[in-house]
């Protein structure tokens, strides 16, 4: 096997050796590498295949901007994960890894046939191809689009790693641990500045701390030198925290951003057990610093993506940081002096190399130190195709002419192994615009950069177009110093040696004897969107980059362009015609690096997936088989199922028992609101549509409130307490809102009243006791409570004691039977309901969950609230017209019921409807007609509610249609996917329409 | 036979957190705004409101928390002076002074103690408790895991945490499943 690990280096363990598994074959590594430079240690370029051509592909870079080293980790059907970068990931023990986007295999796949009619595919393929004939999309075209897409396997089973989230704050946070963030994060934390230093690799120090060219050094040292010792010092710093291996993925307003920390990703499976996986810290900073860097842009040139083209600093890194060379006889083809940085370090390691300029000349002191070398250098030239079908092995190269528009003069072929290109350097502007900020266009380097107009966030370093180390270390120093208002001298005596770049020359794509539909000059190389496709979409009509980016597909793979948005750009600018910087950019959208769900979810799964409220009384009901409902966040007792029974016989079961003798229910969730003062009469006056200032002591009263735009909003039953003293009830689910609503106008609309609201939500637990025996029951637990009619009327109130605890009743009803509801303190809910329940025993009181309530409740026509209004009806749509004031000044939404549209008369309103088969039953949300040939077809309303009464025998429906309260006795049809079901508009009430039950 | 039924919160210790129910504790909400209020509050308490935001006052048998410019809520065992609520109502609601609320069962109160405790609070809220923690008697209304809660630093690294009695196993069982992971 070959070894292409040449030299050792401190960051790689070459006493700890690691094996690990890729496509099946077992290979070696060492302690400190990433998948990657493993498999280029073992001379493996090719890695995938290309997305839509399915081309061999080799790793491209050494960072989060790989394209194509994109891996299936693991196989177990839990744990595997798709799309993994093997530049990021870190070696360990064990490792399983596979290629994607192949079949059978990345050396023979099958879908490289599509590189052959590759001509009959080019961008907008689809769109435009898959039109016709119709018949096809469903049964041919979707389904193998549908089998093709994607890549990589999903994992099948639930995630079994542990993910957690952790809010910290700062008052400064430096986003990358490069050369300027390290300056920054010293600068903050020696100026006495919490702060937090985040960088995702696992050292710190960038690209700078494996440098080692004898012109770059600092202080006399090398620059690599100088820098660890920068990062000793910051290690002895008390307010600093340095977090490694963790990278912003979103940078939101306010300087508040998400972190993910890989916590056990770099561990053997044996050691990752029982520990977090991945952090999210959620990150709140006074200031921030962003110093992330640029990448290294790739040239576009005819097949520049086969296995074993490089990025020229990668191939730096590899050596360099990991003791591996990319090949061993490696061409760099460049724009610019950072290529020969590489081409020395390769030259010192023994490696043969020769560099291809597109620049005419270039005269900086890197440049002259490559020639002193001997190394051989073609200025003028582009590279105008390379060969070789899973790697790289030769090129051809062609003169530029003296514009740069053409090639001239004969072709040289050269052989290689391995090629670096160099387009320049993109900054990492990602967090500023994520943040909110603007981009200016520098067009001597043809860069976008930071523009500064915040006050709490700044970028330094190369990421604001800073390439050369002087230039860096002295602009983040200043900027920094002002940023942070602070004067610190530490570095004022730096001695700063390095080439500078003197001469630039940009291509965005370089010329070709070829013509442009002929070759393949790849621009995005995960989504195979070559400088055709951009070129094809300017001549279809597409001017916009967010259109050329959407027809294209370029930046729309996983890696987000990082390569390659800036050249589509150019490639757009120089065709249109247009300047570059009028252009703008596609957006920077969060994540900057694909997140894992776990870390998004956190702690949040199984129980945790959901807040979870319980009563006092939920041990019972749990005891009891209830099955449970959630509304809002609370579990409800939805039915209790006996002796196998399904909810709809459950259902018949309870509500028959609570119409012919007693049921009973939990209806603690519903809001109580404790509310005080002496302005709390013409407090609920203005919230309420009904009048409340006579509403005498221990009587209760039923309420609606209407949102400002006159629309039905909750509605409860509201008790006077004492003179200045009430509790109000409103619906369960609403109740926070409600609270929060009412104190807003109290503070805001109405700061005059002297009115002061409490929560009593869960204070009280309430037991709901209704039927006929109800007031037999009741006496049993206070026997000594007068419950005459003439005592204790319905809508009245009563303070009692059960034992020697307090409770209240009130004789109210939502199911139309004689009832009363018991409250009391919660500490002593369970027990209540426990008592009912006995003393209920010779009565058949039945326990009743939600399901049967709305039935109940529905067989008198009481509306829910959110069931039967869905923020469109008024009072007068829902037939409660007599809950509406007349005579009072004012009530929240009063005007709004005076509109033109509120006072329509074919607005959709609340109705009863029978169908014609007196036991079908309708579907909630099913669609209302009248003439069901008519076309389009006229829907006139929905269903809302729909049951099965026991005790009327017959199923019963509320609906709200269109002119519905004229519509009584007419026939409607309800269209069902299989049939129609004929239904008679009837009154809402269904049940004892003279209230006889409520006394009874 | 009435039977007192707290939640389901057990003793947890792990990683130098400890968390605890802490029932039996009587919590009144007072609210007001007038001089007669405060004068009322103080005579019956013995105690200053405290006026400044996030802020509490104690003596020997209350501790009072400031929840907004014109609401606290103070809370003590119940075996100091059970009638000091009846007092309260009757001096200040029913004279119109303000509002008295009885919301023992509302709140249910979680002890947590420890080192990490604040690391363990900071999983699930996004209170910056940098000054908190330094200042015992600081208190703030915030969420933890989603849900309203009242913290109070009762004494260092010890804070008592209240929660809507509906919330609390959810939250006491995510506390105790987080401390494992401080």
């Amino acid at each position: 096997m070959p070894n292409y690990r040449i030299h050792k280096t401190e960051y790689i363990d070459e006493t700890k050796r690691v094996s690990f598994k890729y496509d099946g074959k077992t290979y070696f590594g060492y302690e400190g590498d990433t998948l990657a430079s493993a498999l280029l240690a073992n001379g493996i370029h090719l890695v995938g295949r290309s997305f839509k051509y399915h081309r061999p592909r080799g790793i491209v870079s050494c960072g989060a901007e790989e394209p194509n080293a994109i891996c299936q980790i693991g196989s177990k059907k839990d744990l595997t994960e798709p799309n993994v970068r093997a530049t990021e990931l870190e070696l360990y023990e064990g490792l399983e890894a596979s290629s994607q986007n192949c079949w059978p295999n990345v050396k023979f796949d099958i879908g490289g046939i599509n590189n052959f009619i590759s001509p009959l595919i080019p961008a907008g393929f689809y769109y435009k191809t898959f039109m016709w004939p119709k018949s096809f999309w469903k049964k041919v075209y979707e389904p193998l689009i549908r089998l093709s897409a994607g890549l990589g396997k999903s994992p099948t089973e639930p995630d079994p790693d542990i993910y957690d989230h952790k809010y910290v704050h700062y008052d400064v946070l430096v986003i990358g641990g490069g050369v300027s963030g390290i300056i920054a994060a010293k600068m903050a934390a020696k100026n006495n500045l919490k702060t937090l230093l985040v960088d995702d690799k696992k050292i710190l120090g960038g690209s700078t701390i494996y440098q080692n060219n004898e012109s770059i050094k600092i202080d006399n040292k090398l620059s690599s030198e100088w820098l660890k010792n920068e990062i000793q010092e910051i290690k002895k710093l008390s307010n600093l925290t340095i977090k490694t291996r963790t990278s912003i993925a979103a940078y939101h307003g306010y300087n508040f951003l998400l972190a993910k920390e890989n916590l056990t990703d770099h561990l053997p499976e044996e050691k990752k057990k029982n520990k977090i996986r991945q952090r999210l810290w959620k990150i709140r900073a006074k200031k921030v610093v962003i110093a992330t860097g640029s990448i290294e842009r790739p040239l576009v040139f005819n097949n520049n993506d086969r296995p074993g083209i490089l990025l020229s600093n990668s191939i730096n890194k590899y050596l360099d940081y990991y003791g591996v060379t990319c090949g061993e006889n490696i061409i760099l083809f460049t724009n610019n002096d950072s290529a020969y940085e590489t081409s020395i370090s390769l030259h010192k390691k023994g490696i043969k190399n020769l560099i291809v300029d597109l620049r005419k000349s270039a005269s900086s002191e890197i440049i002259k130190q490559a020639e002193s070398l001997g190394i051989k250098i073609y200025f003028n030239h582009v590279v105008t195709n390379t060969f070789g079908y899973r790697k790289i092995n030769s090129l051809e190269i062609m003169k530029l002419s003296e514009d740069g528009n053409t090639t001239v003069g004969d072709k040289i072929k050269l052989s290689c192994d391995c090629l670096g290109m160099s387009g320049g350097w993109t900054p990492m502007v990602h967090m500023h615009t994520q943040s909110g900020g603007k981009l200016d266009f520098r067009n001597e380097d043809q860069v976008f950069l930071p523009k500064e107009n915040s006050e709490d966030q700044i970028s330094v370093g190369s990421c604001n177009g800073d390439f050369d180390l002087e230039n860096i270390i002295d602009k983040t120093v200043n900027k920094i110093n002002k940023f942070l208002d602070i004067d610190n001298q530490d570095y004022q005596d730096t001695n700063i040696i390095c080439s500078k770049e003197n001469d630039k020359r940009n291509i965005w794509l370089l010329p070709n004897k070829i013509p442009l539909g002929k070759t393949k000059c790849f621009i995005d190389f995960q989504n195979d969107s070559t400088a055709k496709d951009i070129k094809l979409a300017l001549k279809e009509g597409f001017r916009s980059i967010e259109h050329v980016k959407r027809y294209t597909t370029t930046g729309m793979a996983t890696d987000q362009g990082k390569l390659s948005n800036m050249h589509a750009l150019g490639i757009i600018a120089d065709t249109a015609g247009v300047k570059m910087g009028t252009l703008g950019t596609t957006t920077f959208r969060p994540p900057f690096t694909p997140l894992t769900f776990g870390t998004i979810v956190g702690r949040n799964v199984g129980k945790f997936f959901e807040v979870v409220r319980k009563t006092s009384m939920h041990e019972w009901h749990v005891k009891n088989n209830a099955e449970f409902e959630n509304v809002g966040q609370w579990k409800r007792p939805w039915y209790y199922p006996k002796n196998g029974e399904n909810m709809h016989d459950a259902v018949q079961r309870e509500s028959k028992a609570a119409r012919d003798s007693a049921g009973i229910l939990d209806a603690s969730t519903l809001g109580k609101i404790d509310i005080q003062g002496t302005d709390a009469s013409e407090f609920l006056n203005r919230v309420y549509t009904n009048a409340w200032s006579k509403l005498a002591i221990g009587k209760c009263r039923y309420g609606l409130m209407l949102n400002e735009d006159g629309m039905v909003y909750d509605d409860g039953v509201t008790t006077r307490i004492s003179e200045n003293h009430y509790l109000m009830t409103t619906t369960t689910g609403g109740a926070a809102n409600v609270l929060s609503k009412l104190e807003d106008y109290l503070q805001t609309e109405w700061p005059e009243l002297d009115v002061y609201l409490t929560s009593v939500t869960d204070h009280y637990s309430t037991a709901s006791i209704c039927g006929p025996n109800s007031k037999k029951i009741l006496n049993k637990l206070f026997p000594n409570l007068d419950l005459s009619d003439e005592n204790f009327p319905h809508m009245s109130f009563k303070e009692a004691k059960l034992e020697n605890i307090n409770c209240r009743i009130m004789r109210i009803s939502f199911t139309g039977e004689l009832s009363y509801e018991i409250n009391i303190e919660s500490k002593y809910g369970h027990s209540l309901w426990k008592m009912c329940i006995e003393a209920g025993k010779e009565f058949n009181l039945t326990p009743y969950g939600t399901e049967t309530m709305h039935l109940l409740r529905a067989e008198k026509g009481f509306i829910i609230v959110g069931q039967d209004t869905d923020g469109t009806m008024t009072p007068s749509d829902l037939q409660m017209d007599w809950i509406v004031s007349k005579k009072k000044y004012d009530f929240i939404g009063k005007r709004s019921l005076y509109r033109s549209d509120t006072i329509r008369e074919d607005r959709k309103q609340l109705v009863g409807l029978l169908t014609d088969d007196p036991k079908e039953i309708l579907e909630e949300g099913a669609q209302i007609v009248s003439d069901i040939k008519s076309k389009p077809i006229d829907m006139l309303g929905h269903v809302t509610s729909s049951y099965f009464s026991p005790n009327l025998n017959k199923s019963i429906a509320l609906a709200v249609v269109r002119s519905g309260k004229t519509m009584k006795g007419q026939k409607l049809i309800i269209p069902m996917e299989n049939k129609n079901i004929n239904v008679t508009v009837s009154d809402t009430i269904f049940l004892d329409k003279e209230n006889k039950r409520l006394n009874a | 036979m009435l039977e007192i039924l707290h939640p389901n919160i057990s003793n947890n210790n792990k990683n130098n957190i400890d968390i605890n129910l802490s029932e039996e504790k009587i919590k009144i909400n007072i609210r007001g705004k007038n001089k007669e209020f405060f004068t009322k509050v103080g005579k019956i308490l013995s105690i200053i409101l405290p006026s400044e935001s996030n802020t509490s006052s104690s003596n020997e048998n209350y501790d009072v928390l400031w929840l907004s410019p014109d609401e606290w809520i103070v809370y003590f065992d119940e075996n100091k002076n059970s009638n000091i609520f009846d007092q309260l109502y009757k001096d200040i609601s029913s004279l119109k002074f303000g509002s008295i609320t009885d919301i023992s069962s509302q709140l249910i109160c979680i002890n947590i103690k420890g080192e990490n405790i604040f690391e363990l609070l900071s999983s699930g809220s996004p209170f910056n408790f940098e000054k908190f923690k330094n200042n015992v008697g600081s208190s703030t209304q915030t969420i933890v895991n989603h849900i309203d809660v009242i913290l109070h630093h009762k004494s260092k690294n010890n804070v008592n945490l209240f929660v809507r009695r509906s919330f609390s196993e959810h939250l006491y069982e995510w506390l105790v499943d987080s401390s494992n992971f401080v």
